[in-house]
């Protein structure tokens, strides 16, 4: 499916026609727009070998692929636009297998789709033929032949699921059973003779109101688009149009409850999202921003297969920035907020990682945050509390007793003081002055070499945390230089301009801790070698220049010193971020030509060289 | 949506006084007062006959959610079941008592309650939802329906 979307075709965004701000053949809506705007800038110009090729769209960019698509089918398959996004929904937007299972068994693929009866409730001719498309025409036909009151499906009534509407405008017949009389609804069993009844191809009928409470609650507490017929058993699934027309009320209709309709227009529209964020799910050049209430997606077909995810890092950007639009008031609620509002929604694309975890690759990333989530604590407290049995390595927390120690396991019995054998200490029971008898280093040398990977991986954890702390430290002391060099403004002869050096070291420092962080990550699960060796001599420097800035940016602001301290910053911001380039370019490169060995084994590479595992 | 909730109670109850499956009972719980509350059912489902179920009346508590019909009762046998599908605590695993599964609307508590009768005798492999009765059920198909016919006896009707 997804050869078919060509995002980087130049003039499908055309640059002229975000401008002007019009689109020629399609409603975008308003809150859409200044959106669109940002997202053009994103992936235009040259790339750099650590930058990933993508494209941001809209909703309602994304809706007009959903419309293409739904056309395409509608005009190979010669079924309605509801029929045909039905279809594709439940082969999960696969054009070809459902053109290819359409072709082989038309009423089996309907009827699984919830559009059409199974045979035993529909006529045998249920599967829309597209000569029946042009015979039948309007919705008058699809009236509800039932005269009895009962609730009993009317097997006769016509099932055929095709409509020639064209248009999303027109809705597909709702069964508006004003004629039937003492209608009961089997819901709710209210028989009030002007409830509205409404009706799916099946003749199920129930009012409007069970209708619109099944709705909200599938919608929006399940989050579920795919709703089935109320009927026990019954697998047809409500077209859009049928949710709309439950959701929101037709021009015209009596006013109901304010607030009642304004719930159910937020639940049409968290429906319409849904479809969305189902069509993106299945597409798997696609991916939802994963920012809270942002609803924009990014196409990034360069990273959507697995093995090119072991040669590039895809971290994109939807375009929008801030939380849900209401950063202001969040940037004035929360001051050390400040530097971060207006943050790029930058994520990865091949990972759930949301964060620019650049240079390491998402496999690598992976196994790191795993590996921290599962033993830094633990790690740290077995490094503090325990100690390992000196014949069997079992570890062992003293938790009383004397220094007498017999592992449970192995029953070796050793001095907790000295780790030697405790034949060696005769009767002394209490106490150990033997510290340096032979046996006694040994059996700590052979202690210490099992903590050395232990060691390891904590000297790359330490630091690792390290820089994410540090970049909330200087988060937090941009925060108050902020307000600082306002109340300079006021007080000396500066200008604003002559202030924002300061927002931009910051903003540079926080992007390269973020580089330094993973680039430990990287480090832990490097092999040793020449490579490594190279990439820790750029790490090293990017630290050094990173801690130079972070202490000038700590150096104390006063209106003399200003000017001088204005030049070093930001000559040492623009080392920094050469500094940061060098190291993310570098890597970049070096996963293209395959130069990076790992100590362990990573989904996408061989398997390390036993010499080279280092634990 | 509690309106609805509670009228369909109401008629729920209705239809079971007028008909209801040879056997069974359900009837909403009284609170200490004395007061009828709509929003939990006392029911009995009764063994099928020449099962090794048969014989027995078990107990079951239906608990009704404000949004109900929209999602399903929960039902939950009181003492706990031993049966493949039933948890620990006494709940009721069955595709149609699960709102992301086969429950709809229309589902009336007639309709649940049959359901779970069907359900004693032909348990769900495919979902245990409670280890001992399941493994037993697996491994050792005789003790399993001794301890069946013994747990019925237990269960049978004053």
């Amino acid at each position: 499916m997804s050869s078919d979307y060509e995002y980087d075709d130049d003039d499908y965004y055309d640059d002229e026609d975000m401008i002007d701000g019009t689109q020629d053949d399609d409603e975008i809506s308003d809150d859409d727009m200044d959106i669109a705007d940002d997202i053009k800038s994103a992936a235009k110009g040259k790339l750099k070998s650590y930058e990933v090729d993508y494209d941001s769209l809209s909703q309602s960019e994304v809706e007009k692929h959903i419309r293409d698509d739904t056309e395409h089918i509608c005009g190979i398959l010669g079924v309605d636009l509801s029929t045909a996004q039905l279809l594709l929904r439940h082969l999960k937007w696969n054009k070809e297998r459902l053109i290819e299972a359409y072709m082989d068994n038309p009423s089996k693929v309907l009827v699984d789709a919830g559009v059409a009866l199974t045979e035993s409730h529909s006529q045998p001719q249920a599967a829309p033929i597209r000569t029946q498309s042009s015979s039948s025409s309007g919705s008058n036909s699809r009236r509800p032949t039932r005269s009895s009151s009962k609730l009993i499906p009317s097997r006769s009534s016509r099932s055929s699921p095709t409509s020639p509407t064209t248009s999303y405008s027109i809705p597909k017949p709702l069964k508006a059973s004003k004629s039937i009389q003492h209608f009961l609804c089997p819901i709710c069993f209210d028989d009030d003779p002007a409830l509205r009844t409404l009706s799916l191809d099946c003749e199920h009928t129930y009012c409007s109101g069970c209708w619109t409470a099944y709705v909200v609650s599938k919608v929006r507490d399940e989050g579920e688009h795919c709703i089935r017929c109320m009927e026990e058993k019954c697998q047809l699934v409500a077209p859009d149009n049928f949710i709309q027309s439950i959701l929101v009320p037709e021009p015209g209709a009596p006013v109901g409850d304010p607030t009642e309709e304004a719930e159910n227009a937020k639940v049409w529209a968290r429906f319409q999202e849904l479809l969305i964020r189902y069509f993106v799910s299945c597409n798997r050049d696609l991916k939802f921003c994963p920012y809270p209430s942002c609803t924009n997606t990014v196409s990034c077909p360069s990273a959507s297969s697995k093995l090119s995810l072991t040669s590039v890092v895809p971290i994109v950007s939807c375009g929008a920035r801030g939380i849900g639009g209401q950063d202001e008031q969040l940037s004035q609620s929360q001051g050390r907020l400040g530097a971060l509002q207006g943050k790029e929604h930058k994520f990865c694309f091949g990972c759930p990682i949301e964060a620019d975890h650049r240079p390491v690759i998402c496999a690598v990333a992976k196994m790191w945050m795993k590996k921290c989530r599962d033993d830094s604590e633990t790690a740290n407290w077995i490094k503090s509390n325990t100690k390992e049995c000196t014949n069997c390595q079992s570890t062992i927390e003293k938790n009383g007793g004397c220094n007498h120690m017999t592992c449970k396991k192995c029953k070796h019995e050793f001095c907790w003081v000295c780790m030697g054998p405790w034949s060696e200490h005769g009767t002394q029971w209490y106490s150990c002055n033997r510290y340096d008898e032979k046996a006694g280093q040994e059996a700590r040398d052979s202690q210490s070499r099992s903590r050395a990977s232990l060691e390891r991986y904590l000297h790359y954890y330490n630091r690792w945390a390290n820089h994410e702390q540090s970049a909330k430290l200087s988060l937090d002391l941009y925060a108050k230089t902020e307000k600082k060099m306002e109340e300079m403004q006021i007080t000396s002869a500066l200008t604003w301009i002559e202030v924002q050096f300061m927002k931009k070291a910051v903003e540079e420092l926080d992007k390269c801790r973020q580089t330094l962080k993973w680039t430990y990550a990287m480090a832990y699960y490097l092999a040793k070698g020449n490579e490594k060796e190279l990439f820790e001599d750029n790490q090293r420097d990017l630290e050094q220049a990173v801690e130079q800035l972070s202490e000038l940016i700590e150096s104390p602001i006063e209106p003399e010193n200003i000017p001088t301290l204005r030049q070093q910053v930001t000559n040492k911001t623009v080392y920094v971020a050469k500094r940061n380039e060098i190291v993310l370019e570098d890597t970049a490169n070096g996963f293209l030509d395959g130069r990076w060995k790992w100590n362990a084994s990573v989904d996408g590479f061989d398997d390390p060289d036993p010499s080279l595992i280092a634990f | 949506m509690s309106g609805i909730c509670r009228l369909r109670l109401a008629e729920e109850r209705k239809q079971w006084r007028k008909d209801h499956p040879f056997g069974f009972y359900a009837k909403p719980s009284k609170a200490t007062d004395g007061s009828m509350n709509l929003m939990e059912w006392e029911v009995g489902i009764p063994g099928k006959s020449s099962t090794p179920w048969e014989g027995g009346l078990y107990k079951l508590t239906m608990t009704f959610p404000e949004d109900y019909p929209s999602k399903p009762p929960k039902c939950k046998f009181t003492p706990p079941l031993f049966h493949p599908n039933v948890y620990p605590s006494g709940t009721v695993c069955l595709s149609i008592l699960d709102e992301e599964k086969s429950w709809k609307p229309a589902i009336t508590i007639k309709q649940i309650l049959l359901g779970i009768q069907d359900l004693l005798d032909d348990p769900n492999v495919n979902d245990p939802a409670q280890s001992d009765a399941y493994t037993m059920f697996k491994n050792d198909r005789a003790a399993y329906e001794k301890r069946i016919k013994l747990q019925a006896r237990e269960n049978t009707q004053k």
